[in-house]
């Protein structure tokens, strides 16, 4: 099915009344855990995903998708208002626009946020539409030896090029391998890793890890490292409009920041936050008007969240075309895809095609969903704000608890959840970036079983990663990642110790 | 001279990475290495993951003993304020421990409390209402709604 046929074909399923009530909840969903801090959509849809034994996949993956893009939108407001931004990819945006609601800006920093948001979702959707089927088609001339190779980029990319040191990226990842080998493997029905505990038989669920890590984790790092952290929420004054003038000089950062976004949501290197602070350099640098940046210079909002939109979005298309998630959110919708035994990948187009131009088709609805939800109401987010963070974090801690247990009544994933929220608070304080492992592990297994089909169709001959074009040229990427970075610093190193000698 | 730099919580986390590196080598002779066709079985992703455990630990060892992890970001402005730390925890073991007699919502509202106290509040009993409340309503949602099964407290309906 061509580009166009296809969206028609999903509008009419995205319009039906139960998917659009699913896009609104998820639209509602994801601005809600955007705004607030200490939650993110990673945990969100991990929480969610007891919903996939209820809904039908075209409606919960609507919905994920929902919470996915609205965090972005959500994220915004709280990074004007709050002088502590909520997520990583809104910091940029807090720089400017917190310093705009100091000087009574607030309203014009939220609207140039809001649309320059939906400028950028609908522009990149726009592109998931036209690209996504061309990929698709290339991805089927994937074999098991290509595919092998691709989640060795990935692996590569988020874990490298990612976060302060390859090194603990690298830690981070193979932790990640390590808790995928856990359980039956899916090849020759041998249980690895086990150690004879009836419950990891089935492995450990994607769940009890991601909120373990993030809601745990986090929870435990804020409560015992932030305590002091006093959260000033600055009042929206004045119209939540911008002047003509206003909007003349958001254009070109929300045109910018899309162009800058979109290519690196689309890599394998995870996650929206390079292209805003990206964003932010260009602006800066192309800035000649009366606010200077530091003091809210609307253009150093307007970027970057257009920036973080463009990014998520355009993740879709390596997400729904090749089955490859570029962040740990991604990574989750994956898993939803899972739950109903739907494998992501070229086949997705031609197999499940009703779901997939439903789920693009939903994208367009849903930014102008968002737009709605998020512009005139922001008064009525930002009242999210002031929950008392005590109760706060004791509600996001409950709600962990629920979906670890919630599964098959089992202290077991308790005291996993434990475990893994107790490892995820090391990692944030020793700053070993979480999203490796989340990736790590919900590919490790297929990494396993490509890695092994590509042999038993080769003969056992590891040359066939070689000597397939695309799988070498996969290789040769991966492998400079690794290579090109700490040979920079090296070179960098000898020069500056050669430099007083001379 | 430049005194190095060494942070025993660096070396305890690299000891564990070498630790699991070799629980994973010890693992290894229990998992058949022949996988039918193929010339590599199930034993043979466990073993690269075990051989890149090792180099891991090896490397973060010799950066946490030569001047620590390199391009560590900036420490927390707070040092660990370990009584938060230990109420979050123990509230997790305490619902773990009574979950499964004392029913869901008795045992999480026990667990709101003690995060709550982890967060700074000292109206227990604001707390225990609000989470009382709060549990409840998601435990009707999550056993009606959903149709998840959650054990109930002996009191009865929630």
């Amino acid at each position: 099915m061509g580009g166009l046929e296809g969206l028609a074909h999903g509008f009419a399923i995205a319009l039906t009344a139960t998917n659009i009530l699913w896009a609104f909840v998820g639209c509602l969903l994801g601005t809600a855990v955007g705004v607030l801090p200490g939650v993110g959509p990673a945990v969100t849809i991990a929480l969610l995903l007891p919903l996939t034994t209820q809904l039908e996949p075209t409606s919960a993956l609507i919905m994920f998708c929902g919470v996915y893009y609205g965090a972005m939108y959500g994220g915004s407001t709280t990074s004007i208002l709050l002088n502590t931004p909520g997520e990583s990819a809104s910091i940029a945006t807090s720089l400017e626009g917190n310093a705009m609601a100091k000087r009574g800006r607030a309203g014009a920093a939220l609207a140039t946020a809001a649309i320059g948001s939906f400028v950028a979702g609908t522009i990149a959707t726009i592109l998931v539409t036209l690209v996504a089927p061309p990929v698709a088609e290339w991805g089927l001339s994937f074999g098991p030896a290509e595919k092998f190779s691709l989640m060795v980029l990935a692996f590569m990319t988020i874990s490298a090029v990612l976060g302060q040191s390859a090194l603990r990226g690298f830690a981070s990842l193979f932790f990640g391998l390590f808790l995928g080998l856990i359980g039956t493997d899916a090849m020759s029905g041998q249980v690895r890793f086990a150690l004879g505990i009836q419950e990891l038989f089935d492995g450990i669920d994607v769940v009890v890890v991601a909120v373990g890590l993030f809601a745990i984790g986090e929870t435990l790092y804020v409560a015992s490292h932030e305590r002091r952290v006093v959260e000033t929420i600055e009042r929206i004054r004045g119209s939540l409009w911008m002047s003509k003038e206003d909007f003349r000089r958001s254009i070109g950062p929300w045109l910018r920041g899309t162009a800058i976004g979109f290519p690196f949501g689309t890599m394998p290197a995870g996650g929206a936050e390079i292209p805003t602070f990206l964003s932010y350099a260009t602006e800066k640098k192309l800035h000649k008007g009366p606010d200077k940046f530091g003091e809210g210079a609307i253009e150093g909002v307007a970027g970057p969240e257009a920036a973080n939109n463009a990014s998520v979005t355009a993740a879709l298309i390596p997400l729904l075309t090749l089955g490859l998630p570029t962040s740990a959110t991604a990574a989750i919708i994956l898993t939803g895809f899972q739950q109903y035994g739907i494998q992501p990948g070229p086949l997705l187009f031609t197999t499940q095609a009703d779901l997939v131009w439903a789920l693009i088709a939903s994208l367009y609805l849903g930014n102008v969903m968002l737009l709605v939800l998020n512009l005139p109401m922001a008064g009525v987010w930002a009242r999210l704000l002031s929950i008392p963070r005590p109760m706060l974090y004791a509600g996001i801690v409950v709600f962990a608890t629920i979906s670890a247990y919630g599964m098959r009544n089992s202290w077991f994933d308790l005291f996993l959840l434990l475990f893994f929220g107790l490892v995820g608070y090391v990692m944030k304080r020793w700053d070993i970036p979480v999203a490796p492992c989340l990736v790590g592990m919900i590919l490790g297994p297929r990494a396993d079983t490509e890695l092994r089909r590509a042999l038993q169709i080769s003969q056992n001959d590891f040359s066939v990663f070689v000597t397939h074009p695309i799988s070498a040229a996969l290789l040769g990427v991966a492998l400079l990642l690794v290579i090109v970075p700490p040979a920079m610093r090296w070179r960098e190193r000898r020069r500056s110790r050669a430099a007083p000698t001379l | 001279m430049e005194i190095p730099r060494r942070d025993r919580a660096e070396i305890a986390i690299s000891v564990a990475v070498l630790a699991l590196a070799l629980f994973v080598f010890s693992e290894l002779s229990s998992i058949p290495a022949e996988g039918g066709y193929s010339a590599v079985g199930p034993r043979f992703a466990p073993m690269i993951v075990g051989i890149g455990l090792l180099a891991i630990g090896v490397l973060l060892m010799r950066q946490a003993l030569t001047g620590g992890w390199r391009d560590r970001g900036p420490p927390p402005d707070e040092p660990l304020h370990a009584p938060a730390y230990l109420w979050i925890a123990g509230g997790l073991v305490a619902q773990m421990v009574i979950v499964g007699f004392a029913g869901f919502t008795i045992a999480s509202t026990l667990l709101f409390v003690a995060v709550a106290r982890g967060f700074g509040s000292t109206r227990v009993a604001h707390d225990a209402i609000v989470g009382f409340v709060l549990t409840a309503a998601v435990y009707v949602f999550f056993t009606r709604v959903l149709g998840l099964s959650l054990p109930a407290s002996p009191l009865g309906i929630v």
